[in-house]
């Protein structure tokens, strides 16, 4: 029995119900079918509550602070510790562009990367750019904040600053743009490009007109996911981009505030204090700004009927 | 079309970025102020603005990085100067002593915080006043400028006033004495009805000079009762939690909990303070009191460079003798002449009475006067 209706459809079991005993499942199964339903709501349940629990709490601690006009309008200068007011626009600048940067430097090198991966790269040579792109994905945020930070700051003696967090951020993000545009140009039909040669087109203006455009809501998608993840990571950060109250965006020269780096600067404050309620505040912003990035990906992939 | 949809998002979303990193101000001049430090401030600015000696105002941007124990001091004080000057923005980064010291003989920072002088010893193959001379091209004073009491904070019932000494402290923290009723404590606190509570010590789990001049006091003044060296990380028992504000909370959770933790986070949290004994009565933690353990250390440099020795196991009457100092470091001559009129600027204001009653204000005590007068000294001759 167990074995005849194992691995049939079940559309095929009802088709023809009297060659089969129905009197319902026998007491193992319907034992080992509710004790699967239940692991699986359990487990379902169990990663589900730290996250809506997290953002409970940071809606919750938070949640004023951002609804206040000076939030976005103004900087911390001049706020210690112990007094109220004050905005992150400062550190919400430093994110914004400093994740515009970083997308400005990775973007082109991935796509092209990508590009190279799947409509040049033939042999050896193409493994081993592909090998690498896999490496530079398992490469933590840290070591590549210390990487940078030993080629710029120790070897060439440079002062920390905005664009070497860039440049580290950099090296996270080239990595999921290639993986993502390769996955969307993969997509692409072959006939495109066929009908494309057909006509007498050359590969470069294929790959130009026809294969990148079909692809660029997907390429598009994957750019800001991996901005997503980018712009909310830490690690180089705390190593190359000195926090400042002020509002700075030159990426040159001097500190910068990021959303990260100002959490970080109060997160030993006692609860007490008003800056305690500023740090849920900027964990939520900075929360909302990858939200929104990421609602952005999924509508720009709404678009990717490739 | 799809393609243009695409692109008109990925537009939009540059351009709402941009247009968010147009605006925004960094005046907060119209702010509330909460608790006791924000008025207190206010009134001692305005009080002593005669006194407050002339700074000129330079313009530009000070970076400096160090002691997470000074930071809320050093914060007061930079609203307070900016009040006077508002062009020099002056930013602190709290990344903790070492790395301050680290980040300042790299150049990364034009000076540093420490709460320990620069050592003249070698560590990790590092001489850290070697370092500072090859990156100053002139020696590096150690400027003592903010001074941090460490209380011994207890969450206990009924028990308001609380006296401890150096060897039953070790005991406690090592785990020795387990209740609160215990003979040794019972003998210093005569006439206090104490519960039977079963004594919970916190410590600090992460690197700390807190830990390290809390441990110094406890080997200095406890002689053999401590069986550990001093160090940043705890060596005895209890349960550690992160960073002072962890500890804090921790003790304000914890009945029959004790713990070491700076001034400020005792007092933020409302938690019980042991007055200590130090072998000539029982000292209450006052800004007086610790102003008179800092005034028994020792000068330990040359000149200008006014590294302090702590006298741990002072017995002298009423002075408390749990703290730390923590020094500003800086090139004594600096090939920046701009660059050094600014730091001067700043630390005249920080080591003026002005900034240093404000500091008292939020936990921390003001420079003995001998002191104070050598620090002022000292900033004035750098160059």
């Amino acid at each position: 029995m167990t074995a005849i209706t194992n691995g049939l459809p079940r559309d095929r079991m009802l088709s023809e119900p009297r060659d089969l005993d129905l009197r319902g499942k026998s007491g193992s199964r319907a034992l080992k079918n509710s004790v699967a339903t239940a692991v699986m709501w359990a487990a379902f349940a169990i990663a589900v509550i730290p996250l809506v629990w997290i953002l409970l709490t940071v809606a919750v601690k938070g949640g004023h602070l951002i609804l206040d006009s000076t939030w976005w309008t103004n900087s911390q200068q001049g706020i210690t510790a112990r007094r109220e007011g004050g905005g992150a626009v400062h550190a919400i600048q430093g994110t914004l562009i400093q994740g515009l940067v970083t997308a400005l430097i990775s973007v082109p090198i991935g796509v092209l990367t990508a590009v190279y991966l799947v409509e040049y790269g033939r042999g050896r040579f193409a493994r081993i750019v592909s090998f690498m792109v896999d490496i530079l994905t398992g490469v933590p945020s840290i070591v590549a904040g210390l990487f940078i930070y030993a080629v710029f700051i120790t070897t060439f003696g440079f002062t920390r600053a905005g664009i070497f967090v860039c440049l580290s951020l950099t090296l996270l993000m080239i990595p999921v743009v290639v993986r993502s545009t390769e996955e969307m140009l993969k997509l692409v039909p072959n006939e495109l490009r066929e009908a494309a040669y057909a006509l007498g087109v050359p590969k470069w203006k294929t790959i130009f007109s026809v294969v990148l455009p079909t692809a660029f809501s997907g390429i598009i998608t994957g750019v800001l996911l991996g901005l997503a993840r980018v712009m909310g990571e830490t690690a180089p950060l705390l190593i190359l981009g000195p926090y400042t109250k002020a509002i700075a965006t030159d990426l040159f020269g001097g500190n910068m505030a990021t959303l990260p780096t100002m959490i970080n600067q109060d997160r030993d404050q006692a609860v007490t204090l008003p800056a305690y309620d500023r740090i849920w505040a900027a964990a939520l912003t900075l929360i909302l700004l990858i939200l929104l990035l990421n609602l952005l990906g999924r509508l720009a992939g709404r678009f990717s009927k490739v | 079309m799809k393609n243009t949809r695409g692109a008109r998002f990925a537009a939009l979303a540059a351009i709402g970025g941009l247009a968010l990193a147009g605006c925004g101000s960094d005046n907060n001049t119209a702010t509330t102020t909460t608790g006791t430090a924000g008025s207190a401030s206010s009134s001692s600015a305005a009080g002593s603005s005669e006194s407050a000696p002339a700074t000129d105002c330079p313009s530009g941007t000070l970076n400096a990085e160090g002691s997470s124990a000074q930071k809320n001091a050093f914060e007061e004080v930079v609203t307070a100067y900016n009040e006077k000057c508002a062009d020099l923005t002056i930013n602190y980064n709290p990344t903790g002593s070492g790395t301050g010291i680290k980040q300042f003989n790299a150049g990364q920072v034009d000076f540093a915080g420490s709460d320990s002088a620069l050592k003249t010893e070698e560590k990790d193959g590092v001489i850290e006043v070697d370092a500072a001379q090859k990156r100053c091209e002139s020696p590096a004073w150690n400027l003592p400028m903010v001074i941090g009491p460490i209380a011994v904070a207890y969450n206990l019932d009924g028990v308001d006033k609380l006296v401890l000494d150096a060897p039953t402290l070790a005991a406690i923290f090592q785990g020795e004495i387990t209740t609160w009723n215990d003979p040794k404590i019972a003998a210093l606190n005569s006439g206090v009805t104490l519960p039977d509570t079963a004594i919970k010590p916190f410590f600090r789990s992460d690197e700390s000079g807190t830990t390290e001049n809390f441990t110094k006091y406890l080997k200095a003044a406890g002689g053999d009762a401590w069986a550990g060296e001093p160090a940043k990380s705890w060596t005895g028992k209890g349960e550690g939690k992160e960073k002072s504000s962890g500890v804090a909370d921790a003790v304000k959770a914890t009945a029959g909990g004790i713990t070491y933790v700076e001034l400020s986070y005792a007092k933020d949290n409302a938690l019980g303070m042991a007055q200590i004994d130090n072998g000539s009565g029982a000292v209450e933690l006052t800004s007086d009191s610790i102003g008179k353990f800092i005034a028994t250390a020792a000068a330990d440099g040359e000149g200008n460079d006014l590294r302090l020795k702590l006298d741990y196991a002072t017995k002298e009457a009423g002075a408390y003798p749990i703290g730390l100092v923590t020094y500003e470091i800086v090139c004594s001559v600096n090939k920046d002449a701009a660059k050094q009129n600014e730091i001067k600027s700043f630390l005249t204001f920080f080591a003026s009475s002005e900034a240093q009653s404000l500091i008292e204000e939020i936990g921390y005590a003001p420079l003995p006067a001998e002191v104070q007068t050598k620090v002022a000294a000292a900033v004035a001759a750098l160059s």
